[in-house]
């Protein structure tokens, strides 16, 4: 037993290994580079005073003291985002489901009544969001629509009390087409010896989506609104295009503020910004990581 | 008599859910074909009152316009070449590590698989101004490279893939070890064409993700014959408040494409879209 020369170990373990290693060698780069190293990077930079200019000066914890303690602005954002959420939340995925329990009758052109739903899904934010701006203009169809109906004028996007409501409103309309999908094919999924059980027990159809459909749709109503929750505090792009975060703030929230941030070359309290955001969103993920580890 | 009360009650439940069901539909076309009329309106029209539900007369001008003043087609072509050249590093790059994580025994796999798994949960404003730093670095900023190369793998990606591939029988892949395939080779001719129905989600969940992207190349593209088409909408809609049809024209021709792409595979984008969230 006479154990190898190094350099033969080396090339026995290159030539049994090297390909996989190649194989992975991209995406592992990729990771690295713009993931693992900026994760660390911007973490950094929430503890300096960093312009991008300038050398950063470490200031400790001073970015995250003064988000919380000394902007009133960012404490609006978070209310504005998680009301945002909240909203979203509470009407899109309910509306999905009431949609897809009428899909998921015996209809005709059920095809084409799933597309018209999930065509806002397909469209991207920055098309939905001009076209709502022009639906929420001053004269524009909704206003005209309120007046043949008697009502006065609505500031939809320029008063500062409805603006995010307004947001929220296109924002559901875009993407509950998918929660729509998702749930129908969840539906057409359950086997159908389920219903027959029920029927035989005599459940009237109410009774069937309580014991049966609901509960078959367990995992994908988790799935739904922990996923809608992660994306919906991430909301950019209809802020941007629809009031770039006025009036007054009413519509700022976390990501559009921590743009501005970055526009403004406050890249630390940029990056502090983006720490606290990930916190919120880690407690999501850790629910469904929960949720999910319990099943199995 | 009980068979002749049900009948006509039936018929109003059917009645009503048909109802309900065209007046919400209505409630998601009426936005798309408010944009096309305004944009086939005169100025003057688009906000008449009342309302005028069809354009009158039919104007292309704003069509024009946009297409004569604006570089509307780099726009297209850019996202266009933006979003073909990222699906495609995906497809190949996630395809090929997905088969070493799921096929493959290598020292050190799967502490570097759950790694990877880890900044799933990353979103992706964290690393947003760092990488924005290395592109500057690069001297990446309004080029091509900044948008294609820190988007042509995504962990999201080989996970999904991955799973895909766990369901590949090990022995077809020995049967082509035998013959003497190398490891590419396996991959290649034995793996990928089985991983096919994989792919397709890939190509479209990945495909409509860089299409729609509007953050980074927001923030990467200075020069307006490199923006994509968000990018272009946006920015038109910003400096033309005052011209709602050609914006309107803009939006049109923003959103065309993709849902032509989209009434043709329509079976392929919802099994794709919904495949994530049924599978988890």
């Amino acid at each position: 037993m006479s154990v190898a020369p190094y350099p033969n170990r080396v090339r026995r373990f290159m030539s049994k290994y090297s390909m996989p290693y190649l194989f992975i060698a991209v995406p592992v780069i990729s990771t690295v580079v713009f993931l693992f190293i900026p994760m660390i990077v911007s973490f950094w930079w929430s503890l300096n005073d960093f312009s991008g200019i300038q050398a950063a000066t470490f200031v400790g914890l001073k970015n995250y003291i003064q988000l919380f303690t000394a902007d009133p602005i960012f404490i609006k954002t978070l209310v504005n985002t998680s009301l945002f959420v909240l909203m979203g939340m509470g009407i899109g995925p309910t509306l999905g489901l009431m949609t897809a329990l009428l899909l998921n009758q015996k209809i005709r052109y059920q095809s084409a009544f799933r597309t018209a739903f999930y065509l806002p899904v397909m469209t991207s934010l920055v098309v939905v969001s001009t076209i709502w701006v022009m639906l929420y203009n001053r004269n524009g169809l909704l206003n005209s629509l309120l007046a043949g109906l008697g009502l006065g004028k609505l500031g939809w996007l320029s008063d500062p009390r409805v603006s995010l409501v307004s947001v929220a409103i296109a924002s559901i309309w875009q993407g509950f087409g998918f929660e729509t999908v998702v749930f129908l094919a969840a539906m057409q999924s359950i086997p159908r010896e389920l219903y027959e059980a029920a029927m035989m027990d005599g459940a009237d159809p109410v009774q069937r989506f309580w014991y049966v459909t609901l509960p078959s749709l367990r995992h994908v109503i988790v799935f739904i609104y922990i996923y809608g929750i992660i994306g919906s505090y991430q909301v950019f792009d209809q802020i941007y295009v629809m009031t770039s975060g006025g009036p007054v703030y009413s519509t700022s929230t976390i990501v559009h503020y921590l743009f501005s941030k970055f526009m403004d070359l406050r890249l630390g309290y940029a990056s502090a910004i983006a720490y606290i955001l990930f916190a919120i969103l880690v407690i999501f993920s850790f629910i469904q990581w929960r949720f999910f580890t319990e099943k199995n | 008599m009980k068979v002749q009360r049900i009948a006509p009650k039936k018929i109003f439940a059917r009645g009503f859910l048909y109802l309900v069901l065209v007046v919400s539909s209505l409630l998601m076309i009426v936005p798309f074909y408010w944009s096309v009329g305004t944009s086939l309106k005169l100025e003057k029209f688009v906000f008449a009152s009342p309302p005028q539900w069809w354009p009158a007369p039919i104007s292309i001008q704003s069509y024009v316009n946009i297409l004569t003043r604006i570089p509307f087609l780099s726009y297209f072509s850019n996202s266009v070449f933006v979003a073909v050249v990222t699906t495609l590093g995906h497809v190949f790059f996630d395809t090929l590590a997905a088969y070493a994580f799921a096929k493959l025994k290598f020292p050190g796999r799967d502490k570097i698989f759950f790694l990877f798994l880890l900044v799933l949960m990353v979103p992706g404003q964290v690393n947003l101004i760092p990488v924005y730093r290395i592109m500057a670095s690069l001297h990446w900023i309004d080029t091509y490279l900044a948008l294609i190369v820190p988007n042509l793998t995504s962990v999201f990606g080989i996970f999904m893939m991955r799973q895909f591939l766990m369901s590949i029988p090990g022995e077809l892949l020995d049967s082509g070890r035998i013959d003497g395939c190398n490891e590419f080779q396996v991959f290649h001719k034995i793996a990928l064409p089985l991983a096919i129905p994989g792919i397709a989600t890939l190509v479209i969940l990945t495909f409509m993700d860089r299409w729609n992207d509007f953050l980074w190349p927001r923030i990467v593209i200075n020069s307006e014959k490199l923006f994509t088409l968000p990018v272009g909408l946006a920015q038109l809609q910003m400096k033309n408040t005052s011209n709602e049809a050609q914006i309107m024209a803009g939006t049109v021709l923003t959103a065309l494409p993709m849902i032509i792409v989209f009434l043709f595979m329509q079976r392929q984008f919802i099994e794709g879209m919904t495949a994530g969230a049924l599978k988890e």
